[in-house]
């Protein structure tokens, strides 16, 4: 069952170019898969090598992973993956689209690599993590805060070197407060705004800080990863190949099932393994229906902080359809627990298919005549358009994926650029806007939900008979790949690393929203207070509710906390601001 | 747009069910808590392995010859990968999932198994129902008699006396494969 035919590679030209232009310093070339070639550059030519491929050959940053490879060949490395998609100004048909890895690797005594950050923006809170996690210093990174471990964290204990620490060793906190600096914005009259660390769309912690002159935001600062929960390290420590499925469920409450399958693709493509067509199936009918719930849920929630409950009371009512459609066919409502390595773990029975096809055309009248509603509700368009405008020069530069993307005009989506499952046997269109504002972001998933029902019924109907699972293959030591699926937010991505003892090596999972905080900066910038909260929404984070808010105003140079409900409460209403 | 609504609320009336005072309706493939049958259970410990939170497992004590199972429902997913690698169909997930308590020891279940001991050196090496077990598939083997008796009589032996009673055989190939330099 192992794909061994030789495919025509696609993405060759980009290797060849950089061979070209850099000579000697790219060193080794690897392909995964067809469309996917790891290539090793010479550290010093990382940042230009980074660069070529994001700003000449269309690449967008996809996730850096770090790696203590010093026990199979004595050194760190670094992995930047970038989907590299062609010249922009270029015909469709002329574009080849791969996904192309530059990986680099430092020598122990020297912990040093040049950063990239300073010509790609995008890779910021990457390289502050491999910084935190492994000790590895971006020289020249703009900012040298800490991203991911807390400030009462010991100094020079990298929790994920081979050699650091235990998956269950807590060290002591060494300091008793928050230490974290936030940006110093400087102006006549602008006020800081915290809020944080608990609240604002999701019951996540998240400490933001809005730096406001009189009611308008000049500035953004957030820190995140109060609940970072060592995954990684767990499943490189404790769990097997088929036990991660399982945690790759649970990072993610809403996209469970998308970091599944980009898990166990990324394992599946490590070793070749074809999964069966029927499997593939599956896997994109249960995909769909998880972006039906999350869109339902986003909708509600846009009727929600514009102050328009009722239409949030009746999206939730709507969706719990397609929550039981998930239980239907996978057994629960949520981490449905479907895969292993080749393939899923139930099949779909004939009463299965039918009941959800039932389903599917009331969810479509529904949910069509909700839609119609909250659109000629005269307030949505209104507090919605023109508001977090995400400028597509921006977003550009920060690599944002998702709706988050494709409402600044960009027809991005890793289910026509890179299909995976049966996303390339079922006809669909793909639906960007370039509104550039939260009322983009909002109607490109209204859109989407309906095409995620054809699917979902298109699949039902053309899926092939056969088995749904592939057994009895071996697993090779040290074998990498890619994993990748448009989760309702956008792009999940996992890196993979076999290692020789029934546990992955290295696993790099990377969630839609990392890729979409670093640019909400920017969508703030200009803004009312009263529309923080919206924005926030619009990219649908994944964090945590900021229960306490601290403005600060510029003008009287003093800061001020004000309670989220508070804030939110504006947010609904706009009368009787906090602030004053 | 405001009639459109009203109509709407109107026409759905209410959508909340009065739980937990009338049931939850559950699809019929939905995975509730597993329910676990020792009379079945050989205590093999395939499910204590394939369990990816560990609410399965599987403690064993030489000296007193007991191995102890135990199932933690605090931890477990109900994910039924026990139920999918348990050869005997000891385990299987059932529809409920109300398991709130008032004590952690509601939540967990322990079974005890009795150890066979080694019918050479007599120390204890494995579950006794797993070795029965194993014995009564070889008999439906079909093998010619003299071959399973050799193959029962090995598998009554500890992993270490196994080791010695194979020296004999081995010995000579070992030597041949070393070119007598052992």
């Amino acid at each position: 069952m192992l794909l061994t035919e030789e495919k025509p590679k696609i993405g060759q030209k980009y290797v060849d170019a950089l061979r070209q232009q850099f000579g000697w310093s790219i060193q080794e070339e690897a392909w995964q898969a067809p469309d996917q070639v790891t290539v090793t550059v010479e550290l010093n030519s990382l940042p230009s090598v980074v660069e070529t491929l994001y700003y000449q050959h269309g690449g967008w940053l996809s996730v850096v992973a770090g790696n203590d490879e010093r026990p199979i060949n004595g050194h760190f490395a670094l992995y930047y993956v970038l989907s590299v998609e062609g010249d922009e100004q270029a015909p469709e048909s002329k574009r080849e689209k791969c996904y192309f890895v530059v990986r680099t690797l430092i020598p122990p005594h020297q912990m040093e690599f040049p950063a990239v950050t300073p010509r790609v923006p995008a890779a910021i809170w990457y390289e502050r993590e491999v910084r935190d996690m492994f000790g590895l210093q971006p020289i020249g990174l703009p900012d040298e805060r800490r991203l991911v471990l807390p400030d009462d964290w010991p100094e020079g204990l990298y929790p994920l070197r081979k050699d650091s620490m235990d998956y269950r060793y807590r060290p002591e906190p060494t300091t008793e407060d928050e230490t974290y600096e936030f940006i110093d914005v400087e102006g006549e009259g602008i006020v800081q705004v915290p809020l944080g660390p608990l609240h604002i769309t999701s019951d996540e912690p998240g400490h933001f800080r809005l730096y406001v002159d009189g009611e308008h935001i000049v500035d953004a600062d957030y820190r995140l990863f109060y609940v970072h929960r060592g995954m990684e390290k767990l499943a490189e420590t404790r769990m097997t190949y088929d036990q991660v499925t399982f945690l790759a469920d649970r990072i993610c409450g809403i996209c469970g099932y998308a970091h599944n399958v980009a898990y166990s693709t990324s394992i599946e493509r490590a070793l070749g393994i074809a999964v069966p067509e029927r499997a593939q199936y599956i896997r994109t009918i249960l995909l769909e229906v998880e972006r039906l719930h999350s869109h339902l849920l986003n909708l509600g929630l846009a009727c929600h902080f514009v102050g328009f409950d009722t239409g949030f009371m009746q999206f939730f009512r709507v969706r719990e359809k397609s929550m039981k459609m998930a239980e239907l066919l996978t057994g629960t409502r949520k981490t449905y627990g479907m895969n292993l390595i080749g393939g899923v773990r139930r099949d779909i029975l004939k009463e299965e298919r039918t009941q959800t096809l039932q389903w599917i055309k009331e969810l479509r009248q529904e949910v069509t005549d909700l839609v119609a509603m909250l659109l000629e509700t005269p307030y949505i368009v209104q507090r919605t358009q023109d508001i977090g405008r995400l400028e597509p020069k921006v977003a550009r530069d920060y690599s944002p994926v998702g709706p988050t993307l494709r409402g600044s005009g960009f027809a991005r989506d890793i289910r026509v650029i890179h299909p995976y499952c049966a996303y390339d046997r079922v006809p669909w269109t793909l639906t960007y806007k370039d509104g550039c504002d939260v009322l983009a972001r909002t109607l490109i998933r209204a859109e989407e939900f309906f095409e995620s029902l054809s699917m979902v019924e298109r699949c039902l109907d053309t899926m092939p008979d056969g088995p749904v699972l592939t057994e009895g293959f071996r697993y090779k030591p040290y074998a990498y790949a890619l994993g990748y699926v448009e989760a309702p937010r956008g792009e999940d991505i996992h890196w993979s690393m076999l290692g020789d003892n029934q546990k992955l090596y290295r696993w790099r999972c990377r969630a839609s929203s990392y890729n979409n905080w670093p640019p909400l900066r920017y969508m703030l910038r200009g803004n009312t207070i009263s529309d923080a909260p919206l924005i926030v929404a619009s990219i649908d984070p994944c964090y945590s509710c900021t229960e306490r808010v601290t403005v600060v105003d510029v003008r009287k140079k003093k800061a001020q906390v004000v309670p989220y409900k508070e804030l939110e409460r504006y947010c609904r209403e706009r009368k009787h601001s906090p602030l004053k | 747009m405001v009639l459109k609504l009203i109509r709407e609320v109107l026409k759905v009336g209410q959508a909340t069910l009065p739980y937990p005072f009338t049931p939850v309706e559950l699809a019929p493939g939905f995975r509730g808590k597993p329910e676990y049958d020792p009379q079945q259970c050989i205590a093999c410990a395939a499910c204590t392995i394939a369990c990816p939170p560990n609410a399965l497992t599987m403690h064993t004590d030489l000296e007193q010859g007991v191995r102890t199972w135990s199932l933690f429902y605090g931890r477990c997913i109900f994910c039924a990968r026990c139920e999918e690698v348990c050869p005997t169909g000891a385990i299987k997930l059932g529809h409920d999932f109300e398991l709130a308590s008032f004590s952690r020891e509601d939540l967990t279940i322990r079974a005890e198994f009795r150890l066979a001991a080694c019918n050479l050196c007599g120390a204890y090496f494995a579950s006794a129902k797993e070795l029965k077990h194993v014995l009564a598939l070889l008999d439906q083997a079909g093998l010619p008699p003299e071959d399973a008796a050799n193959r029962k009589a090995l598998l009554r032996a500890c992993p270490e006396c196994r080791r010695k009673m194979d020296l004999p055989r081995v010995k000579p190939l070992v030597q041949e494969a070393f070119n007598g330099r052992v």
